[in-house]
């Protein structure tokens, strides 16, 4: 079977379960919308001071609940040691990486899209022009750190320190892929242009190819042992 | 192409987790047609073995054979192993049937629903299998867990003591089950403390202690 139809297979069944339990969605979702509100409401912000802090509440939220996501995803994993039917199977290793970086990227994507409008709505942004550079940039900052934390969650199968390893290992890896994102979004809360944001698309689709690339590559070795 | 072989075989097999010897060095030779008991204290590594057959897990020494290939094959050998292991490796969230449908996919099975259903009805899960696995009682996920195993008609056949949860009649169903497996030319390898099970189904019985066979290949 080839490595995108298993990783297709892998996804389907990830929502399937989700479709099903609602655990992810209404537990991350529910704590994204805490944290932009209870920035919302701890920042006073006016007109001048929200396109400045609005990025970093909207980022943070995203980082926490993705965290949450990737957890949660990988948790149905080792529950029954259920990973390793996925492992007996006759399927290329990285499809397993792919598909689950697929449906954690399509559960976080869809809570980001209630929490954008609710971040804009808090902050009092002007969504006039800015919603299809913002929807892109979250995008693509989210499948850098999901890429990035599925690989380490994948390794977390075999450890114990698991969530150390996640915290430790991947806040400072994706750190550039954030710091892009949130200072594109800052910009683009100011006024900027799509032209001017193109250059911190480009710095994020770098990073995303380059994270995605290595945790294909990784992959295949990372969960071929236990 | 599926590959065939009509043995395994292993040699020098070792396995450690850190310091500690799970298996020290076993050589063994399984053929098409029989069943395997092994049986032994527990830690004596008889589930080590099950687990590096299974390729879940590479050994530290030693090699293993199916037939002419090795591990180097590794992607396209788990198409011909079936493995019920002693933690289920289920989806509880799924039901019975949804964990099969899934597990035939990923064979490539064709009619993969088709061929769960069929499963389904042969091991009598009628009344449950679209249930959440999480509903099960132990012995009716051991049996979706066995039907899983044997969805692609595996040339050899994995079993961690498979008679855990089952009933009595169940159990003799069971039995007739491996029967047909051994008549179709299975390779079934089976790990069990129940030495009646073993002894009512196995053309020979291998005792384990500290990672070695100690009886009666020792």
């Amino acid at each position: 079977m080839n490595t995108l139809r298993a990783a297709w297979l892998v996804a389907l069944k990830d929502l399937q379960l989700e479709m099903r339990s609602k655990e992810i969605l209404t537990s991350t979702g529910l704590f994204a919308i805490l944290v932009v509100t209870l920035g919302s409401l701890a920042f006073y912000t006016d007109p001048v001071s929200s396109p400045n802090v609005a990025p970093g509440v909207l980022w943070i939220s995203i980082l926490f609940c993705g965290i949450l996501l990737i957890g949660r995803s990988w948790a149905l994993e080792r529950e029954n040691d259920a990973v390793f039917g996925l492992l007996l199977a006759p399927i290329p290793r990285p499809s397993i990486y792919i598909g689950k970086t697929i449906s954690a990227l399509v559960l976080l994507f869809t809570i980001e899209l209630l929490l954008v409008p609710l971040c804009l709505v808090f902050f009092q942004i002007e969504p006039a022009g800015i919603m299809l550079p913002l929807l892109a940039l979250v995008f693509l900052g989210s499948l850098g750190f999901v890429s990035t934390a599925s690989l380490f969650s994948a390794v977390g199968i075999r450890t114990r320190a698991r969530d150390l390893m996640l915290s430790v290992l991947v806040f400072p890896l994706v750190a550039p892929a954030l710091l892009a994102s949130a200072v594109a979004t800052r910009e683009l809360f100011a006024g900027a242009s799509m032209a001017e944001v193109i250059g911190w698309i480009r710095i994020l689709t770098a990073f995303d190819l380059l994270f995605v690339g290595f945790g294909v590559w990784v992959s295949r070795h990372l969960l071929a042992e236990t | 192409m599926k590959l065939d072989f009509e043995e395994v075989s292993v040699a020098g097999l070792a396995k450690s987790y850190g310091p500690t010897l799970a298996l020290a060095g076993v050589d063994l030779r399984f053929e098409a047609g029989k069943v395997t008991a092994i049986q032994g204290s527990n830690g004596s590594g008889k589930s080590t073995l099950l687990w590096l057959l299974a390729m879940l897990a590479y050994p530290t020494r030693g090699e293993i054979r199916y037939g002419r290939y090795g591990v180097s094959r590794a992607d396209e050998l788990r198409g011909r192993i079936g493995f019920v292991a002693h933690q289920l490796q289920l989806y509880p969230g799924l039901s019975g049937h949804e964990n099969l449908v899934l597990a035939a996919k990923l064979q490539s099975i064709p009619y993969a629903e088709k061929r769960a259903t069929d499963l389904c009805e042969a091991l009598s899960l009628g009344e449950y299998w679209n249930r959440p696995v999480r509903t099960y009682s132990r012995g009716q996920a051991q049996r979706v867990s066995i039907a899983r195993a044997l969805l692609h008609q595996p040339r050899l056949l994995l079993m961690d003591e498979p008679a855990t949860g089952l009933d009595v009649r169940s159990t003799e169903s069971f039995i007739d089950l491996i029967e047909q497996q051994k008549r179709e030319g299975a390779i079934v390898l089976i790990v069990t403390h129940e030495a009646k099970f073993a002894g009512a189904v196995a053309d020979r019985i291998l005792h384990m202690d500290r990672g070695r066979i100690v009886g009666p290949e020792a």
